[in-house]
């Protein structure tokens, strides 16, 4: 568990309660997690920190989902970004992998694959380290 | 066969109605065309009617006249030349040669050599006493001074008179001439008398075949001779009778006899019972009656063709109508399907994660009493948020990444994959997979893993549907731009209630937790996007035959 301390991960979901129990289970399983319920907050987090893997709601309130993506992506373009979403669809799973998300994932997910995705992404975002 | 919206939709009221308004267009067309036809004939019928009648009227007149006339002249030839013949007798002979028994006996028998209608002939004085007589009835002497007669032959030296009874009690008319004796210088009559019978026979040799009745009239319309219509001599001949006698179909003509008092009157049967105008009505009822018949048998069937081409237009606008309103239901039904599961995903995914923290927390406790059977629960929770969750995403029609690739698909090959799947379900019940599939151009642009769901769950179906040792049939078939695909199995079947719902989400005749009704719903789904259609027809008992059209790759 010792990689798990290095892998930063950032939540945004307008789901609090979700959002919370996943960055819990994160949490305990020795990853440093953060939650974030909007994009704006989530934006905001990034400013102050950087995260190695964003974990990323669709449909929220102020920015959704692609916008706040595609600010990620231009402004961190070593992030990288797994979209989870109850909301799935072509059009959206297309946009957000053209927008450069690592993957698309539809909720509920079983935590274990969640887990090998971002371990996928961590790598992908140091691969050059 | 008839497709599934066919089968599907029974008949409605608004249907029945259809029929009964099919039905009086039937009538109204029929009419419409009957009246169109048939009353242009009928006015043809009644102008021919009424101008061929009135032709026949006006040739039958002219012809009766002009028998008439020339039966007329004979007449008046016929009295003429009498009158004359007695003119000369009078001239010739004086008037004591001839008061004398045997020169009347020699002039009588003159006269009557020549003119065997005079009835008999006498010499009468200046004051009207019958001086000599040769005939049948016992005048010699008779005076007739006074007499109508006497008078008018006394002033005018020729007269013919009218038919009288006179001293003999026959009816008759006197022919006499006045002359002036040469030695006295005083007027002596010359008669000769013709008995009404006699002007009869007289008039019978006159009378044309055509001819019912010829008869003579005087001025004062009294009758000369006997009359078939009229009545015998001396009846009187009335405006009213001539009406009643021409309404009943004779024709009358009358022509005025020249130097006599009378009137010849002749009546002929006239057209309508003649030869010529039954033919020509009974031509006419034949033309009409077989131009009605014509014209009703070419409307019936007119009308019939219409109404049957209106009826097949509207049954296609019905059918496309309910198609359409169908096609917009599965639409919206998946629509409403697929929000219903975005909006169970987030509390679902709460549930699970919560589930999860549970277990978490609970491996990193120590040992209690409940922890294993808790763990059981939660592990229990696990296993249904992941059936929610199956649900949920085949609701969605959700596929991974990369899974949305667009590209030309050979139908065979997807096929053949789907089977090689199934193998094991077709090989433990034994079915007898039957494969007609055209190879040649068999591409269509579509995304693999998609058509690859669409076969899985119909063929899926069909397995689902027959017995062991049973066969299903896929035959694929391309014509013009299109591939169809046919899977055809001699399983249980369906009602048309069930076809109806057979496409919407979580219709399942299968026992619970065996199916979630998803598959057509998402087949249909994914037949669309591909731009494809789907079709079912099946029969409970019979099977089911599914065909899929799909729009061909054209490279």
């Amino acid at each position: 568990m010792k990689k798990n301390k290095t892998i930063r991960i950032l939540i945004i979901d307008d789901e609090a309660e979700f959002a919370q129990t996943l960055c819990t289970r994160l949490q305990l399983r020795d990853y440093k997690s953060q939650i974030a319920i909007s994009g704006h907050d989530g934006l905001d987090l990034l400013e102050k920190e950087s995260f190695d893997v964003v974990i990323l709601d669709l449909r929220m309130p102020d920015i959704d989902g692609i916008e706040t993506l595609t600010i990620i992506k231009n402004k961190y373009p070593h992030t990288e970004v797994i979209i989870l979403t109850g909301h799935a669809s072509f059009k959206t799973g297309q946009q957000g992998m053209q927008g450069g998300a690592f993957d698309y994932l539809m909720k509920p997910v079983d935590l274990n694959i969640l887990l090998e995705k971002i371990h996928d992404a961590y790598s992908k975002s140091h691969l050059n380290d | 066969m008839n497709s599934i919206f066919t089968r599907v939709f029974s008949p409605s009221s608004q249907e029945k109605d259809l029929k009964r308004n099919y039905h009086e267009l039937y009538k109204v067309l029929i009419g419409t065309m009957l009246f169109l036809t048939l009353i242009p004939v009928l006015i043809t019928a009644f102008f021919s009617y009424q101008n061929y009648k009135n032709l026949l009227q006006v040739s039958e007149k002219a012809q009766l006249q002009s028998r008439l006339e020339g039966s007329t002249r004979v007449l008046t030839a016929m009295m003429d030349n009498i009158l004359s013949v007695i003119d000369l007798l009078a001239t010739e002979n004086t008037y004591h040669a001839i008061k004398t028994e045997e020169g009347i006996a020699n002039i009588s028998k003159l006269i009557k050599k020549e003119y065997r209608y005079i009835t008999d002939i006498g010499v009468i004085n200046n004051l009207g006493v019958q001086q000599a007589y040769s005939g049948d009835y016992p005048l010699l002497g008779e005076s007739y001074f006074g007499d109508n007669w006497f008078s008018n032959v006394l002033a005018k030296g020729l007269y013919i008179s009218p038919v009288y009874l006179g001293h003999r009690n026959t009816p008759h008319f006197t022919i006499a001439v006045a002359t002036n004796d040469k030695k006295t210088k005083s007027s002596w009559i010359l008669r000769a008398t013709i008995n009404a019978s006699n002007l009869k026979a007289l008039l019978a040799t006159i009378k044309t075949d055509a001819s019912e009745d010829i008869f003579l009239v005087d001025n004062n319309n009294i009758l000369q001779t006997s009359s078939v219509f009229f009545g015998p001599t001396f009846s009187i001949y009335t405006p009213e009778n001539i009406n009643k006698i021409q309404n009943k179909s004779y024709i009358l003509a009358t022509a005025k006899v020249p130097h006599t008092p009378w009137t010849l009157v002749m009546v002929e049967k006239n057209y309508f019972a003649e030869e010529n105008w039954n033919n020509f009505t009974k031509t006419l009822i034949c033309i009409f009656a077989s131009c009605f018949i014509g014209s009703t048998i070419i409307a019936v069937l007119l009308a019939q063709a219409i109404v049957r081409r209106i009826q097949k237009t509207d049954a296609l606008q019905v059918q496309l109508l309910q198609e359409a309103e169908h096609t917009d239901r599965l639409v919206s039904m998946g629509r409403l399907a697929a929000g219903v599961g975005h909006e169970i995903n987030n509390p679902l995914a709460i549930i699970n994660q919560k589930n999860g923290l549970a277990e978490d927390l609970l491996l990193l406790s120590d040992d209690f009493t409940y922890k294993q059977d808790i763990l059981t629960i939660l592990q229990s929770i696990n296993n249904n948020v992941d059936r929610c969750k199956a649900i949920t995403h085949r609701l969605l029609g959700f596929a991974r990444r990369g899974d949305n690739k667009v590209e030309p698909v050979d139908v065979n090959y997807v096929i053949q994959e789907v089977l090689s799947f199934l193998e094991n379900a077709i090989m433990y019940k034994k079915i007898d997979i039957q494969l007609s599939l055209e190879l040649q151009n068999a591409k269509i642009m579509c995304n693999q893993t998609q058509l690859q769901q669409v076969f899985l769950n119909i063929i899926n179906n069909s397995i689902d549907a027959v017995n062991p040792h049973d066969c299903i049939k896929i035959f694929s078939h391309i014509q013009a731009k299109v591939i169809d695909i046919t899977i055809q199995d001699n399983g249980i079947g369906m009602s048309s209630e069930h076809i109806t719902h057979l496409f919407e989400p979580f219709f399942t005749t299968k026992e619970t937790g065996k199916g979630t009704g998803l598959g057509l719903s998402i087949t249909y789904g994914l037949v669309k996007k591909m731009e494809g259609d789907i079709k079912v027809e099946s029969e409970v008992g019979h099977g089911t035959t599914i065909t899929i059209t799909f729009p061909l790759y054209n490279n």
